[in-house]
């Protein structure tokens, strides 16, 4: 993503000198590779997964896709050699919060040099722990609101990073399905209450809003353990025609399974707010592309610049995801506005 | 370059010239170098600055034209929404549109389509839920007003959700009632281009705003931070329309590295590009080039110092050769041939050196030969009259040796006369015992007389022998001089009387005094200038004046005899007083005589260091005029008188002959001695220590031991009182009274022996002697210095050395007489010199004094007074070797007997 292309020389009337320049620059990589080199650093991720889901299993990180995968390519490329000069540590929260306490102390008895963290929940959990450590959270849909920062141009504090759908999205993600469904009259809001921003009332606002103006009923479907997806899903099989939103949360992600299944069993067409769950076979998905450039931050805070100099950054692109088989196997046809607007069609 | 001639030789003295080229050669090629590498550097900094700015300003241009490409773009989009015409398309199309808009520019977060009147028609959003129909009036915005005012509306830059750069840009379609739309763009999309526009290697373009607001950064942050770089004075200065500097700006950038900067104005936007390098990287190049511009200077340096040092020995070399060969040429070597082989202006003077060199030979040849050619013609001219110099040579040593011969003739013969004559004269003595008669004492007187005249002529001819041999001295004693010359005179009165002549004496009061002199010698003198004067005077007379002039230490005799003679002839003035001459050979036979006395006469006064000159005219007389200084008497000296013997004497007569012995024996009775005789050496030996004798009279020739070996035996006895020993000999020399002051001898009795001679040695005490004589028999030698050298050469050694200087000193003295007579003072001092030298070799220190003397006094010497040096020097010299004989050769050998 940061990748620049090999210089390519503009300037032919020193070109004949660039055996000098070639000469220079290497010694001056070498010089900052020595200088950075006089300890490893270490670079601790937490996240909420559980160490053995595909999204963290190492092999899969070396994707670009895959936030740590990203993190390492990007850090390689500005000199942080794993093994080298950077140690990454992962870490999991997976378990409760017993289990999250025990990973954020853990991961703050190494005493790394930055801390990632996946969601909001583990945010605030190292947050909690250290006030120094600089922190670069991959997904936070309210960082202000949660306190992690004062300002998104000027966090001030020993955290900084990226935000995810912003509030006003729960409305986009109602005009989306409604658009696949015309006929619903309700939608049923999916979420953990302990996962998901202010207990899903970061989003239920926008959602209520819209569904005032195309007169839909909201019914949150809140859930606290992964046994009750099922049957807080196959409440929305029955008549009257209904749909469901799931909302940005880690919880639904951990357990993205067992929604897109019981969504599939009880035909409830279901939007999400991440492609991950149409990995796992949703109907459609709508939300910001992932353009966390962890690693530019990571580089940065690693050669000294303070975690509260750097601005948070917003998404700027957003993605349309659309399975039309699943859309099919539900019964539905899909408008052509929903497929214009698509930026990728599964079949 | 060269053929080497002695390389090192030659560079030794140069190296001045060598290193002044060098250095200048060196001096020349740094200037040259350094203000060609001075010029290049200088304007390939400068093309190279402005070929870099030039480029960032490309780069900034093409970013502006990139930039403005990326908005033109979705103006264009958007423009093409707002031409569709509105009663086509259903509002569910226009969304549709729209949708299809938001997939062709992803920059697009929103689009709303608004009718003419200003109300929203549609609404299509990325991030909330679209809207349509909703106529909710926007005709108040900016962006309708704008889109209606002008073709398009370009909104202020926002920030959505703080960190967001946002634009909205608006556009109107066309017809009677325009839609408008409104989209709003997110600028972060620009970082994509932003972030690829490439600066250099680590340079960076950026984006600002009209307000100076960053847009667009690649580091993203620093956009997302909404920095205001409007304080930035180039910012500033940019915004406020100001054309960038042609030859870019150096600053600092946000993160403080000096960068070079420019920028470019996105057109329509008023948005400014920034494009920042880095001055290490900018300059890199520049600095690469100095460095490389350095080193080939230093290369071409070293270069230019190799070439120096070529070209300067190229150059001094052959001058060196030059300068060298020069020397050479100059110090003589003129064989040298300079071999300078550099074909140009050097070897052509190289060339004129050989030939200059060549000349010089040739002219040296040529003369060199002259001089051999002159001095072999001196040398024979030489060898010539070196020739006749030795034929003269051997000529004057035939002649000298002939003369030396006729003298020792001479003495020979008048010694062994005197020997009978001796032995007469004794007799003759003895006979007047008073008892003869008359006529026996007329005969005894006669015989008696004629026997003196033929001593006296003995005497003269011995004498004139020594004198010859310059072997006389003088002996020197205290006498009244009236007396001597009335002596004279009454001794020669009764001649002239006795031929009818008058005898005019006339004695100045100035006489009668005492003075010291010999008065023998002097006696002599006057008695034979009297008696010339008798013999030469037929008739008249003769007078006799003497005057003495007292003088501080000395007087001045004068004595003149005149005669009223036969005279001499002007011619023969000074001939009278050579030898054997007389005035005229009739005169000879006339009046007899040796013809010696005048030329003894002034030989004895020479020897006194007076004259004797004379006046004549041939018919009417001669003057003859002795000029002589004496000196003065003791005081206290006895008044003529004759004393009689104080006391009786002891006296041992020894001689071998027995007429000798007993004439002696009654002398020394008659005299009131008691003699002894002895009849040889050793028994005089003998008797000296059997009895004690006061004196002992010594024959020096006996035929057993000689009277000198005698004497120092007695000497040798060691006796209480050791007699006087008194020698008796007819060589009254010099050189035999030193042989016996060696052996103790003081005094020496003539043969024959006269009563009056005899009894003055006899009675004379050795304290009143004059110490002169023995002083001077002693110090004609130095003994001890003669033994010393004795000891330390060898006896060998010695005789030959005495030969040597017998040799050399012949030589010598004949060298000085000539010098003396030729008046070449040089000559004399040079040959005084070396006879001095000589002598003094074997201690004959009078010898060497007097040389010494003579040598000093030489350039101040008259030509008389050379001739006299050069006699003494003689005398002294035969007197000296003589005495060295004697000392050297064992006793019984002399020469005379």
């Amino acid at each position: 993503m940061i990748e620049r292309p090999a210089s390519a020389h503009t300037v032919p009337a020193v070109a004949r000198r660039d055996f000098l320049r070639l000469a220079g620059a290497t010694a001056a990589g070498w010089l900052a590779l020595g200088a950075m080199s006089d300890r490893i650093r270490i670079v601790v991720s937490l996240t909420a997964l559980p160490l053995d889901d595909e999204l963290t299993r190492r092999n899969l990180t070396e994707a670009k896709t895959s936030r740590l995968g990203g993190l390492i390519g990007g850090l390689k490329q500005r000199g942080w050699v794993e093994g080298v000069n950077i140690r990454f540590e992962l870490r999991s929260s997976f378990g409760g919060p017993d289990k999250l306490k025990a990973a954020v102390k853990e991961l703050i008895d190494l005493k790394p040099d930055v801390i990632l963290t996946g969601s909001t929940v583990e945010t605030a959990a190292v947050m909690a722990a250290t006030k120094t450590i600089p922190i670069v959270f991959a997904t936070a849909n309210d960082p202000v609101g949660n306190g992690f920062v004062e300002s998104l141009a000027h966090p001030g504090g020993n955290a900084t990073g990226f935000t995810n759908s912003t509030a006003e999205m729960g409305g986009k993600w109602l005009q989306l399905i409604r658009e696949a469904v015309p006929d619903l009259s309700r939608v049923g809001i999916l979420f953990n209450p302990d996962t998901t921003p202010r207990a899903g009332r970061f989003f239920l606002d926008s959602i209520e809003q819209e569904a005032t103006v195309s007169g839909v009923s909201v019914v949150p479907a809140p859930v606290d353990a992964p046994a009750e997806i099922d049957e807080a899903i196959r409440r929305f099989s029955e008549p009257p025609k209904a749909t469901m939103i799931a909302l940005v949360d880690s919880f639904l992600v951990i357990n993205r399974q067992a929604v897109v299944a019981a969504a599939a069993k009880y035909r409830v067409p279901m939007i999400y707010p991440f492609h991950y769950f149409m990995d796992a076979g949703g109907l459609m998905s709508y939300g910001p592309t992932l353009e966390v450039r962890s690693a530019d931050y990571v580089d940065l805070i690693l050669r000294g610049t303070k975690a509260g100099d750097l601005p948070v950054q917003s998404p700027r692109k957003y993605d349309l995801l659309v399975n039309r088989t699943v859309a099919q196997a539900l019964g539905l046809k899909l408008p052509f506005t929903l497929l214009a607007r698509a930026d990728q069609i599964r079949e | 370059m060269n053929e080497a001639i002695d390389q090192g030789h030659l560079r030794a003295p140069a190296g001045r010239l060598f290193r002044k080229y060098l250095y200048s050669i060196v001096a020349l090629a740094f200037a040259a170098l350094a203000i060609s590498t001075a010029f290049d550097v200088w304007f390939s900094y400068r093309e190279q600055k402005q070929l870099l700015a030039a480029t960032q300003r490309e780069q900034a241009a093409s970013a502006a034209v990139q930039i403005g490409q990326f908005i033109g773009q979705i103006e264009n989009q958007i423009r093409w929404l707002s031409h569709l015409p509105p009663e086509l398309s259903t509002n569910e199309d226009e969304r549709l549109n729209a949708i299809r808009l938001l997939r062709l520019s992803p920059a697009i977060a929103e689009i709303a389509e608004l009718d003419s009147q200003g109300r929203e028609l549609v609404r299509v959003s990325r991030r909330v839920a679209d809207r349509i129909g909703s106529k909710a009036d926007l005709s108040a915005t900016a962006a309708f007003r704008g889109a209606n005012e002008s073709r398009t509306y370009y909104g202020p830059v926002y920030f959505f959700g703080d960190t967001e750069p946002f634009m909205t840009i608006a556009a109107r379609g066309a017809g009677r009632d325009p839609n408008v739309i409104v989209a709003e763009v997110n600028l972060r999309f620009i970082w994509d281009l932003v972030a690829g526009i490439k600066v250099g290697n680590t340079g960076k373009a950026y984006v600002v705003d009209r307000m100076g607001v960053l847009i667009a950064h690649p580091d993203l942050w620093p956009a997302l931070r909404r920095s205001d770089l409007s304080g930035h004075p180039d910012v500033r200065a940019a915004l406020d329309g100001g054309a960038p500097p042609a030859g870019g700006l150096v600053k600092e950038d946000l993160s403080g590295q000096r960068v070079l900067s420019t920028y470019e104005t996105v057109p329509s936007l008023g948005w400014l590009v920034f494009v920042e390098l880095p001055l290490s990287e900018a300059y890199a190049p520049i600095y690469a080039s100095i460095g490389r511009s350095t080193f080939l200077l230093v290369i071409l340096l070293a270069l230019a110092v190799l070439v120096s040092l070529l070209l300067s020995r190229r150059m001094t070399v052959p001058i060196q050769i030059l300068t060298q060969g020069a020397r050479r040429i100059g110090s003589g070597d003129l064989g040298l041939r300079l071999a300078i082989k550099t074909g140009d202006e050097l070897e052509a003077l190289g060339d004129q050196f050989n030939r200059m060199a060549a000349h010089l030979r040739e002219s040296y040849a040529t003369l060199e030969r002259k001089v051999i050619e002159r001095t072999s013609e001196l040398e024979k001219a030489r060898d010539h009259a070196l020739a006749e110099h030795d034929a003269a040579e051997r000529a004057r040593s035939v002649a000298v040796q002939a003369n030396e011969t006729k003298s020792r003739f001479l003495a020979v013969v008048s010694h062994e006369l005197r020997t009978p004559l001796n032995g007469v004269m004794g007799v003759l003595q003895l006979l007047d015992d008073g008892s003869l008669g008359e006529a026996q004492r007329r005969h005894l007187a006669t015989a008696a007389a004629s026997g003196e005249t033929l001593i006296a002529l003995v005497d003269a001819v011995l004498e004139y022998a020594r004198l010859e041999a310059s072997a006389e001295t003088l002996e020197t004693r205290d006498f009244r001089l009236d007396q001597l010359i009335e002596t004279a005179a009454d001794l020669m009165r009764p001649q002239a009387f006795g031929k009818g002549l008058i005898f005019d004496l006339a004695c100045d009061a100035t006489v009668n005094t005492s003075v010291h002199g010999d008065p023998v010698r002097l006696n002599r003198i006057l008695l034979n200038l009297i008696g010339n004067a008798i013999k030469f005077t037929p008739h008249g007379g003769i007078s006799l004046n003497a005057a003495a002039e007292r003088h501080d230490n000395h007087v001045w005799l004068r004595v003149t005899v005149r005669d009223t003679g036969i005279g001499i002839a002007p011619d023969m003035h000074e001939r009278i007083f050579e030898d054997f001459v007389q005035a005229d050979d009739s005169i000879a036979r006339r009046f007899g005589g040796t013809g010696l006395g005048l030329a003894i006469g002034r030989r004895l006064t020479r020897l006194m260091r007076g004259e004797l000159t004379m006046e004549s005219t041939p018919g009417a007389g001669s003057s003859f005029t002795l000029e002589v200084p004496l000196g003065l008497a003791a005081s206290g000296i006895a008044q003529g008188a004759v004393q009689p013997p104080s006391r009786q004497l002891r006296v041992l007569m020894v001689d071998d002959d027995p007429v000798n012995c007993e004439v002696g024996e009654a002398i020394l009775n008659r005299l009131g001695h008691r003699p002894t005789i002895a009849r040889n050496g050793a028994s005089a030996v003998e008797r000296a220590r059997d009895q004690s004798f006061d004196v002992i009279l010594m024959d020096l020739h006996m035929p057993d031991m000689d009277g000198v070996e005698a004497a120092s035996r007695i000497r040798r006895l060691g006796l209480a009182t050791m007699p006087r020993i008194i020698a008796v000999t007819a060589d009254v020399s010099r050189s035999a009274r030193e042989r016996l002051a060696g052996a103790g001898i003081e005094k020496v009795v003539g043969k024959p022996i006269l009563i009056n001679a005899l009894r003055e040695a006899i009675e004379d005490d050795p304290k009143d002697e004059p110490a002169a004589v023995q002083l001077a028999a002693g110090a004609l030698i130095d003994r001890h210095f003669l033994d010393d050298q004795r000891e330390l050469l060898g006896a060998a050694q010695i005789e030959k050395l005495h030969s040597l200087l017998g040799e050399t000193s012949e030589q010598l003295v004949q060298d000085i007489t000539k010098a003396a007579a030729a008046g070449d003072h040089k000559q004399l001092a040079r040959s005084a010199h070396q006879l001095g030298s000589a002598a003094s070799a074997l201690g004959l220190v009078r010898l060497f004094e007097h040389c010494r003397e003579v040598e000093l006094a030489a350039a101040t010497m008259s030509p008389p007074e050379c001739q006299g040096a050069a006699r003494e020097l003689a005398a002294l010299r035969e007197a000296s070797m003589s005495a060295l004989y004697d000392v050297l050769q064992p006793a019984g050998q002399s020469s005379v007997g």
